[in-house]
């Protein structure tokens, strides 16, 4: 995108600077979220629970300013082309990073509500899952940061790990609680902690598609 | 670079333009078409100035100033020895950036044209000529009780408009405009970016704006110049949000220089 030159009203340059400060706080911090919520939830650990809930504030604060911030510079610097595309895609991107915040808080909810000794969070697949959408995560901002359409590409084709996981573990609770009918909520749980982490690829895929937008005007193809 | 269109009204082909020794345009060929406006955009000095006045042979007038290749209107070479060049004007009418009425009546301003055309029959022709100009330029429903008032009396943006009339009286088939609303105020700009809307599709449309965003406005292709060349030609859509060269970006972002 930006040929690396500065726009010759520099306050322009400074706001978008903020904007991208912001992003990348929103991710840093919702990576964290997510991976503290795995833990809580492998390792019952209701503090570290409650903690990732009130994270959870700080992003949706974060979120309103971003766009409080690209309102105010489309409105004042009536940006053109890559700008364009950059602020267009950071208001797409802070909304999915927000929802990727709830997705955290909706599992660290879960943790008090389940047994201490649950034999099923510490479920192989469950973990790997959580492990790879925080990668995933973790490359999206990373992409960001570089500008890197390769890197957001890579994390577009990791998703269909998540999602092949996610199927599988549907069908291994599903016949894990028709043997142990007790476990149905304890199994819920963990179906909607997958069907979260689901979703959490799914917006951590969005978030790679706004960086190869912004970067060539074009829409990421499918992999 | 070549842009080309199937139903050119104007074609360029490698045209030049010099002042003296100054190359001020460099091998520019663009076709520009009925249906569309077409904006030229570009820092100052950039040519596109000197390129459009080039289009309706504007730069006679100006010593030394000189054009090489080919400028088609409608397949006819406009610097051609055979081509009456007060006819051309005619039919490639031209706005420009300071409104410049006659010091004469709306009515007389309006019918200049078509007088020295000899484009009426008699008084209730050019009247009729007179009538539909003002409406095609928004303006009749302004000026109709005082069509003896002196144009100058009017505001900037009727003013403007007036001169749209004049130069649509004379039914040209492309109208150039220089800067048309940069001494205008915003809501002046606005009737005459509306104006434009409607005669796009009667007439093949140029317009050189500073005001990039005006360009987005109007226009449906744009061209970037930069020192004498075109850069980059192509949908305004495109251009504004995904331009293909480096330059053209930089300059709409505020990058420039």
């Amino acid at each position: 995108m930006s040929t690396g030159t500065k726009h010759t009203v520099t306050a322009f340059d400074d706001d978008m600077d903020e904007i991208r400060g912001l992003i990348a706080e929103m991710g840093a911090r919702a990576e964290s979220a997510v991976k503290a919520a795995m833990k809580a939830l492998g390792e019952h650990d209701t503090e570290l629970a409650a903690a990732t809930r009130a994270e959870d504030k700080i992003i949706d604060t974060l979120e309103t300013e971003v766009e409080k911030l690209v309102v105010r510079t489309i409105a004042l610097r009536a940006p053109m082309a890559d700008d364009l595309r950059e602020l267009i895609a950071a208001l797409k991107m802070s909304a999915v990073i927000e929802r990727i915040g709830d997705y955290a808080k909706n599992i660290a909810k879960r943790v008090p509500q389940m047994e201490a000794k649950s034999a099923l969070a510490g479920n192989e697949q469950l973990v790997r899952m959580g492990e790879i959408v925080v990668e995933m995560i973790r490359t999206a901002m990373d992409a960001y940061a570089k500008r890197d359409i390769d890197l957001a590409r890579a994390v577009t084709a990791r998703d269909d790990d998540v999602d092949q996981l996610n199927k599988d573990l549907f069908v291994d609770f599903v016949a894990y609680v028709a043997k142990n009918p007790k476990m149905a909520t304890e199994v819920a749980h963990l179906l909607f902690t997958a069907k979260n982490l689901e979703r959490i690829g799914d917006h951590t895929t969005t978030v790679a598609q706004m960086i190869y937008f912004t970067e060539t005007g074009e829409n990421l193809p499918d992999a | 670079m070549a842009e080309t269109t199937a139903n050119p009204k104007i074609s360029t082909r490698n045209v030049n333009v010099y002042y003296g020794e100054k190359k001020a345009i460099d091998n520019v060929s663009i076709d520009v078409d009925m249906d569309n406006v077409t904006a030229f955009i570009g820092p100052s000095g950039c040519g596109k100035s000197t390129f459009l006045r080039s289009l309706n042979r504007m730069n006679d007038t100006i010593v030394g100033a000189r054009v090489e290749g080919n400028i088609l209107l409608d397949g006819q070479d406009i610097y051609a020895s055979s081509m009456d060049v007060v006819q051309l004007r005619a039919r490639v009418g031209m706005v420009f950036q300071k409104p410049n009425p006659f010091p004469k009546s709306i009515y007389d301003n309006v019918a200049y044209g078509p007088r020295i055309h000899g484009l009426a029959a008699g008084k209730a022709e050019l009247d009729q000529i007179v009538e539909s100009a003002l409406t095609r330029a928004g303006l009749w429903g302004e000026v109709k009780d005082r069509l003896g008032d002196s144009g100058t009396a009017l505001s900037g943006g009727q003013q403007q408009r007036l001169c749209i009339a004049r130069a649509i009286a004379v039914d040209p088939e492309v109208i150039l405009m220089d800067e048309p609303c940069s001494a205008l105020d915003p809501i002046a700009t606005a009737r005459i970016e509306e104006l434009i809307h409607d005669l796009r599709g009667k007439y093949a449309i140029i317009i050189v704006t500073h005001n990039m965003q005006q360009a987005a406005r109007v226009s449906q292709r744009t061209a970037f110049f930069h020192l004498g060349n075109l850069i980059e030609f192509g949908e305004t859509s495109e251009i504004f949000t995904n331009p293909r060269e480096d330059r053209t970006k930089d300059y709409i972002t505020g990058r420039y220089g």
